[in-house]
């Protein structure tokens, strides 16, 4: 047929194109950053502040002094663990908005065994990890199985198991786990065997609470990278979002697949809680993990659920948090600015035809030229 | 409404219209095409030659990267099919496209609604559905539901949408695919109709016997480029396949006589009972190895059920199924896999395929968690690419790229993805569904020529299909179901015509008890 010529140079093209196609993806999303940070100067010149020196904290206060550095890092470690604990469900298309439950749970595993088991240096950070990851995966699983093999919504059961984890936390934090003879409301402390070791023991700067977390969180998305793009099972996940009714014609079992994907997201989760206990407060504490759970979801949607894009996402998320504390204690403006910058972002990069309209309009171009 | 018709020039043209999709694929390069109006265009091309991509850019449904599209004299620029129906131009597509929880009438005026501030008026729509339907002949029933009528009855609702909306132009896009040789028949006076009544009608084909029958005009397509226009009359069936794939091309099947061995597929007192659907009732018989059994039968007389009962994706209710020996009643899909059958299902839009994956990904499912692809749990993509290229090549899938996502194929280098995923597992049993519906002729004689291949490899061939030439063309054997039973066993297809089979499959005559079960062994 005369098809190999024209394959031949459909292929060049092909492969030109998608060359385009990314650079157009990463320039977009610069754009999107000016843009949104653009909004927010205006909105801040329009109720008369400074929008400079507002602007000045916000993106070089975190890089001034070191401990500053630190708690971004010990921020950013938390929320990225917590957005890969998302984007592996959403992979299956399976909207879990688990990761609260999944954290707490994580959180109260690792304390309980760091702070009753006394066990022998390295165990002593290894096994309360482990449990973490237990723990959260098996707060995964309730609402995995559940979905998979009832067929409950997975949104309903997330949230509401997410309602009484958090309510259980709260009791053992308030009641049973609470260190006796303290004012303030929190649990005795880990064994220092037990704790992360600060990135300020190994650099000789202080780099506040941030700790060998960071390696652990950097570990587990190289490693959920190579299991969605490497593995049979990350294979069967994808099919899964992709189409369930393939999958299933292929032979995979698609409620099995799905329960995974909870699972595998819920025991990363669960390591997010031990990274709070163990490396950043050493203790638990009543609503330690914040808004943070809710943010995941953000930060995985923002890298459309690729595992090494969350990490960016949630360097450069945290990053605008850390800023937009500065930025309240150094000026008169409000971390609110920081969250109409984040808002926009966000709108605009889920917003995906903008890029699409940029590609397709290239392509007319290019075809133009010709 | 319609504005600005210039009289004169052609109803709707394109003047060197080139369409490259934003994945580099290029659907359309360089065509020049003029309808006049009042004229039965037809357009017919092998798959993936452009000639969908072509009725969208009609449609406004895409634009061109570079030249203009005319209509009504005029070059235009269609932002989306509201421009396009706005200039009077309809489409109905291959897969229609209705609200199926309202009624006919409904359908027909959406968007147009009749009626007084805001208020749909529900007996005026009616009346003018029924007005409509007897004006063109096209006979609907306005007041049922779109979920409740027949493909034909959908397809008639679709054509009287685009004259409600005034439509000057109509395109047609595989419209006999999913209609009776009696519903088309029907379908083809009232285009006629239309015709004479001023109606330029795009229709687009891969039955070039339809197409002889029913246009005035014939435009072929190869390779995203116009190869040339012929007047319909001076045009035979086999020099429209000739200039479709640029060399002579003959649809008979070169068959030898089955050699088959022991059997393969031994299907004993099946029945199903189906919650929505045709339910099967008592079906017993076998397929050899080395044999192509085909079931003939009308639409939805129990062949999907039987077909996906088959490849494990329904629970039978009762009765054996045996294949190469293995009891397959109680096993999941991926046994039902293991136990070396393959499936080409009828809808491969539905679940032959991960649209939005690359064809690498889709060529897989089945075999991604052994070796050569995976190995002590992990999946290599290198060997998925290579596999992919080796398949690619084998059954001459149109691609630039096997990272290519399949929804940028058209329907017939899909359905190739499909069979050469299904064919290169080397089934034991092949149930081949629908195989080549919406695939031109050049994909249509390579199905053929890869089935027949793969039952003289030794394989079990069921072979179920709407389309009795093809059923005939090449069965070994043939079955007839009805109502979900066998109602004829032929077991030399020689001679066989499609009328006779056409008795059988419409009732009028049956075959008994022990002609249908005779020489079945029992199984143990």
């Amino acid at each position: 047929m005369t098809a190999t010529l024209i394959e031949s140079e459909d292929r060049r093209e092909y492969r030109t194109t998608r060359r385009r196609d990314l650079a157009v993806d990463l320039s977009m999303t610069l754009a999107t950053i000016l843009a949104a940070l653009a909004i927010g100067f205006l909105v801040m010149l329009a109720t008369g502040k400074d929008p400079i020196a507002a602007y000045e904290a916000l993106l070089t206060g975190p890089m001034e002094r070191s401990f500053r550095v630190g708690r971004w890092l010990e921020d950013a470690t938390t929320l990225t663990l917590l957005g890969l604990s998302v984007a592996i469900p959403f992979r299956a298309r399976q909207i879990s908005l688990g990761a609260e439950s999944q954290v707490y749970a994580g959180a109260l595993a690792a304390a309980v065994v760091a702070i009753l088991l006394p066990l022998p240096p390295v165990v002593a950070v290894i096994v309360p990890l482990v449990a973490a990851a237990a723990a959260g995966a098996g707060m995964g699983f309730v609402p995995g199985a559940m979905k998979a093999r009832l067929g409950a919504n997975e949104i309903v059961a997330t949230l509401m198991l997410n309602a009484i984890v958090v309510r259980v936390y709260d009791y053992l934090v308030n009641g049973p786990l609470r260190q006796t003879g303290s004012s303030a409301v929190h649990s005795e402390r880990i064994h220092p065997d037990s704790a992360l070791t600060p990135l300020t023991d190994w650099f000789g700067i202080p780099l506040g609470r941030s700790n060998i977390g960071l390696g652990l969180m950097l570990l587990t998305a190289v490693a959920l990278w190579l299991l969605i793009t490497r593995t049979p099972l990350g294979y069967r996940i994808r099919m899964t979002g992709s189409n369930p009714d393939f999958a299933e014609y292929g032979g995979i079992r698609v409620p099995r697949a799905i329960e995974w994907s909870f699972v595998i997201g819920g025991a990363v989760a669960g390591l997010a809680g031990a990274h709070l206990v163990l490396g950043v407060y050493g203790r638990l504490e009543p609503g330690m993990a914040g808004s943070l759970a809710f943010e995941g979801i953000v930060v995985a949607l923002l890298a459309r659920n690729n595992p090494l894009v969350v990490v960016v996402a949630g360097l450069f998320y945290s990053y605008l948090r850390a800023g937009g504390d500065i930025m309240e204690q150094q000026t008169d403006v409000g971390t609110e600015i920081v969250v109409v910058i984040q808002a926009v972002i966000v709108l605009l990069v889920t917003a995906q035809a903008l890029p699409d309209l940029l590609k397709r309009r290239l392509a007319r171009k290019q075809v133009g030229a010709r | 409404m319609n504005e600005s018709w210039h009289t004169a020039g052609p109803a709707v043209a394109a003047r060197a219209v080139t369409k490259t999709y934003g994945n580099g694929v290029r659907a359309v390069r360089g065509v020049d095409l003029e309808v006049p109006p009042g004229e039965i265009r037809a357009v017919v091309g092998e798959n993936g030659a452009g000639k969908s991509t072509l009725m969208k850019l009609f449609y406004g449904l895409e634009q061109p990267s570079s030249g203009e599209i005319l209509i009504g004299g005029r070059p235009r620029v269609l932002r989306g099919p509201s421009s396009a129906i706005a200039l009077g131009v309809g489409m109905v597509h291959q897969n229609l496209m209705l609200v199926p929880s309202f009624t006919v009438a409904q359908n027909v005026v959406l968007g147009v609604e009749p009626g007084r501030r805001g208020l749909v008026d529900p007996r005026a729509a009616v009346e003018t559905t029924a007005r409509l339907a007897e004006e063109s002949g096209l006979a609907v029933d306005p007041r049922a539901r779109v979920d409740e009528v027949s493909v034909g009855m959908r397809q008639r609702t679709e054509i009287l949408k685009a004259l409600h909306r005034q439509a000057k132009v109509l395109i047609l896009d595989e419209p006999t695919a999913v209609l009776t040789p009696q519903e088309t028949e029907d379908l083809f006076a009232a285009v006629r109709r239309l015709r004479d009544g001023g109606m330029t009608v795009l229709f687009i084909s891969h039955k070039l016997r339809e197409v002889r029958e029913i246009s005035d005009t014939v435009s072929v397509m190869r390779a995203g480029a116009l190869v040339g226009t012929v007047a319909t009359a001076d045009a035979t069936e086999h020099s429209l396949a000739a200039m479709m794939v640029g060399r002579d091309l003959i649809l008979d099947v070169d068959r030898t006589p089955a050699q088959t061995s022991e059997v393969t597929l031994s299907v004993r007192d099946l029945a199903y009972t189906a919650p929505v659907g045709q339910s099967l009732h008592g079906l017993d018989f076998d397929v050899a190895a080395g044999e192509i059994v085909g079931v003939a039968g009308i639409e939805g007389n129990g062949q999907s059920e039987l077909a996906e009962i088959l490849a494990g994706l329904r629970r039978p209710t009762a009765g054996t199924i045996r294949v190469g020996g293995t009891d397959t009643a109680g096993l999941d899909v991926a046994g039902h896999r293991r136990a070396g059958i393959g499936y080409v299902p009828e809808d491969r839009l539905h679940n032959g395929a991960a649209l939005d994956e690359s064809i690498a990904d889709n060529l897989v499912v089945d075999r991604h968690d052994r070796p050569p692809l995976a190995r002590r749990g992990i999946l290599h993509p290198k060997a998925v690419r290579a596999h992919a290229e080796r398949l690619i090549s084998d059954y001459a899938i149109r691609t630039p790229d096997p990272s290519v996502p399949v929804r940028a194929l058209s329907g017939g280098n899909l359905q190739k993805v499909v069979v050469a995923r299904e064919l290169s597992a080397g089934p034991r049993l092949l149930i081949a569904s629908q195989i080549t519906r919406g695939v031109d002729i050049g994909a249509m004689r390579f199905m053929y020529e890869r089935l027949v291949a793969a039952r003289d490899a030794g394989a079990a061939v069921l072979l179920i299909s709407a389309d009795l030439t093809e059923l005939l063309a090449l069965s070994d054997r043939l079955l007839v179901l009805r109502d979900g039973r066998l109602v004829a066993r032929f077991d030399d297809t020689t001679g066989l015509t499609e009328k006779r089979v056409g008795l059988y499959m419409l009732g009028v005559e049956q075959h008994d008890r022990e002609h249908l079960t005779t020489g079945l062994g029992e199984i143990s």
